[in-house]
Parts: structure tokens; C-alpha cells; sequence
């Protein structure tokens, strides 16, 4: 039997021109890693959108995983811009192997 | 003035983008990948800088390119002013997003100038290889600018610092590959240029043709899902272009410019940015709607410069200039 420990997935749904500012604030939250993940399409309160690369538009997920505690200090960082900068910030537990990595 | 309508309706150039408008407005599902969309606008910025260099190099820097540059630069800072006051008061927009549409409305649209200059060369009036260089150094003037506009003298970039988004401005992809192609074509020059002559003026018409195609999917689709832009914004929209066109051809005129670098000039001046001002403005002034500052450049002014008002400032440089 394979060995987890119970860790936050964190996501954020975020227009690509913010992602240096969000990765700076995970990276100072103490967390050691994130992936940026394209998106195509989607519908929101502005609208409906899609992948515009062109016009640098476009909006990417970025992925990442945290202990409970790192998790809840990135929250904290990120609640005062998530109204200027538009972003969906959802988090929830996951199980992982290999746990003293996040 | 009819003749000139005529030609600019039969541009295969056009046409696609009538075609893409038509497309998305019948609901095709007719898309460009968007790796493929990225790669072409890459191909037409190398292409029209390299061109635009090699043309300089064959000509050499002279006070009509110099007088060009500065007027370039001056209606850069200029126009989002005058955008900024209808925008205030007419369109009845706040500070904040005044300034950024403004910026937009100051800065220049690279694919515009690309469809005017073949339109123009088609019509025998090639503008001059150092339009390109007036237009990437009208690329900035009108962000700091709409900023100013925007957030006062005491300006900083949003959420990040004032230096942080002009370093994302003048590094922008577009810019970069647009002057380097240019410095490389002016480096190069006609003979240098042969060797790729076959990549950079073969495929040039053909792929600009798909690229409109992109674009008018792309401003229609966004036009069908706007919600921000009023008629009022719709109106300004139209009214803008047509203003900055008049000016900037005039100003090209009074400068000395041939016809078809003063029409390039009111093209510039009429047209607005919707691939670097956006990028910066959503740093920047990230409070700022991009429903309102996109919708009008790409599916209202893009589509009118496309297909109305290049004809309109190509008459205009001709009855100024009487050639």
C-alpha cells in the first residue's frame, strides 16, 4: 500500500499577462513549484471568452500543490488583488505521494 | 475616390477579412489554430521589418525620414489627449478606463498598416520603407500617455512598477522581431536580401490574406459577445479614426511626405493598437475593462480603417497632395 499524506491543490484561473505576479507571490509563500496550464474557452460574469494568443489575451491556469499552512499564506497574499486582477483562486485537499516534497 | 473604394474591395487582402466577419457573424465554426494564427502574425512582423529596412538601407536616413519619425512620435503623445476628452465627455467613461482606451487610440495597429500598404502599393503609391520604423516608434508614446491620463503624474504600472511594464512594453514580442527584422534588412540590404527573398515576398500576400481571415473571425466572434461597449463607444470608435486619419495625413503633407508615406502616416495615426496596448493596459491599469478597450480597436475600428477609412485617407493624401 502506497503511502499519502494530505496536501491543498491550489488553482488559479488568471489572464496570462499576471502570471509573473502570481508565481512571485507563490514563490514567496515558501512553495517549491507550479505549472502554468493553457486554456481554450470559458463563459464568466464579463462574458464569454477564448485563447487569443495573438492579442496575448488569452487566460491559463496555474497549478500548484502546498502544505495546508504555505497554502494559507499564499491565500492571504493573494485576497487583496484578486479584485483588480480578476483571478478565480480555488483550493481543496488532494492526496500525494512523496508529501515532504510540498 | 470611387476607383479607390473599388480597388480596396476587390483586395483579395479585404476580401478575407470580410470573409472571416461573415464567417463568425453566420456562427461557421471556421478557426485558424491558434499556434498557426501566432506563427503567421510572426512571419508578416519579420517580413515587414526586413523589407522595411532594406528599403531604408537603399535609400539612406534623410530629413524626410527624420521629419517622418518625430511627427510619428509626437501624434503618439498627442492623440490619446484629444481621444481622452471625447471619451470623458462623450463616451462618459471614467479616469481610468478613458486612459487606457486612449492609449489604444494613440497607438498604432500593425496589421492596418500592413493591409494599407499593399492597398496603397497596389494603387501605385508605395509608401516609403521608413513608414515601418515610424510605426514601432509610435508604439510606445501613446501607453505613457493613456497612464499619465489615467493615473496622473505620480503614475506607477498597476500591479507592477512603471519600469517593470514598459520593460514588458518595449520587449514585447511584435516590437522585438519588428525592429530587429528592420535593423537586420538595414544590415543586410538589397543584396543581402536576395538569399530570403523567396520566404519573405513570395508567401507575404497569401499569408496576410489568412491572417485577415483570423482577424475578422476573431473581431466579429468578439463583437457578437461584447456587452461593455455602448453606442456611444461604438460611435467614437468610428468618429476617432476618422479624425486622427485627417490629421495625420495632413501632418504628413505639411512635413514633405509623397502620398503614399503621408496616407501610411494617417493610417497610423487612425489606427489602434490591439496586440501590445492591451498587454500593457492589463498590467498596468488592470481596473481597466478589456471588453470596452478591445471590442472598440479590433471589431469596431480595425474592421473600419480595413474597410472604409484607408480609402477615404488614400483619397485625402491625394487631394492634398494633387498626385
Amino acid at each position: 500500500m502506497i503511502e499519502t499524506v494530505t496536501r491543498k491543490r491550489i488553482e488559479i484561473l488568471t489572464d496570462k499577462a499576471f502570471v509573473p505576479r502570481l508565481t512571485a507571490e507563490i514563490d514567496r509563500a515558501g512553495i517549491t513549484g507550479w505549472t502554468i496550464v493553457p486554456v481554450s474557452s470559458g463563459k464568466g460574469r464579463e462574458g464569454e471568452w477564448r485563447e487569443e494568443s495573438v492579442m496575448g489575451t488569452d487566460k491559463v491556469f496555474v497549478l500548484s500543490i502546498a502544505s495546508q499552512e504555505r497554502a494559507e499564506k499564499l491565500a492571504e497574499a493573494l485576497a487583496p488583488l484578486s479584485t483588480t486582477l480578476g483571478f478565480l483562486l480555488l483550493m481543496w485537499d488532494v492526496e500525494v505521494i512523496r508529501g515532504e516534497r510540498f | 475616390m470611387f476607383e479607390t473604394a473599388v480597388q480596396t474591395f476587390t483586395s483579395p487582402v479585404v476580401l478575407f477579412f470580410v470573409l472571416g466577419l461573415l464567417a463568425a457573424f453566420v456562427r461557421s465554426d471556421l478557426t485558424i489554430p491558434e499556434p498557426i494564427a501566432k506563427a503567421m502574425s510572426l512571419y508578416l512582423m519579420a517580413a515587414i521589418g526586413i523589407k522595411g529596412g532594406v528599403a531604408v538601407a537603399k535609400s539612406g536616413i534623410d530629413a524626410t525620414v527624420l521629419s517622418a519619425l518625430a511627427a510619428g512620435i509626437v501624434a503618439g503623445f498627442v492623440l490619446p489627449l484629444f481621444a481622452y476628452g471625447v471619451l470623458k465627455t462623450f463616451g462618459k467613461l471614467d479616469r481610468i478606463n478613458a486612459g487606457a482606451v486612449a492609449a489604444h487610440y494613440g497607438s498604432i495597429s500593425v496589421v492596418t498598416f500592413v493591409t494599407a500598404s499593399q492597398i496603397l502599393t497596389y494603387q501605385d503609391r508605395e509608401p516609403g520603407g521608413y513608414m515601418v520604423a515610424v510605426m514601432a516608434a509610435m508604439e510606445a508614446p501613446a501607453i505613457l500617455s493613456g497612464l499619465l491620463l489615467a493615473r496622473g503624474m505620480g503614475s506607477k504600472g498597476g500591479t507592477q512598477s512603471f519600469g517593470t511594464m514598459m520593460h514588458e512594453v518595449l520587449t514585447n514580442s511584435s516590437i522585438v522581431l519588428l525592429l530587429g527584422a528592420f535593423v537586420i534588412g538595414m544590415i543586410a540590404g538589397p543584396q543581402g536580401f536576395e538569399a530570403v527573398t523567396p520566404f519573405f515576398e513570395s508567401g507575404f500576400k497569401g499569408i496576410l490574406c489568412l491572417f485577415l481571415l483570423d482577424m475578422g473571425l476573431i473581431a466579429a466572434r468578439r463583437i457578437i459577445d461584447a456587452r461593455s461597449v455602448t453606442w456611444r463607444l461604438a460611435a467614437i470608435a468610428i468618429f476617432l479614426p476618422i479624425v486622427n486619419g485627417a490629421v495625420g495625413t495632413t501632418l504628413g503633407v505639411m512635413i514633405g511626405l509623397p502620398p503614399g508615406s503621408a496616407a501610411a502616416l494617417g493610417v497610423l495615426c487612425a489606427s489602434a493598437s490591439y496586440i501590445a496596448v492591451p498587454a500593457a493596459m492589463r498590467l498596468a491599469l488592470p481596473e481597466a475593462d478589456p471588453g470596452i478597450y478591445l471590442t472598440m480597436s479590433l471589431s469596431v475600428t480595425f474592421p473600419f480603417n480595413v474597410l472604409i477609412n484607408i480609402a477615404l485617407i488614400s483619397s485625402l493624401s491625394v487631394y492634398l497632395t494633387g498626385v
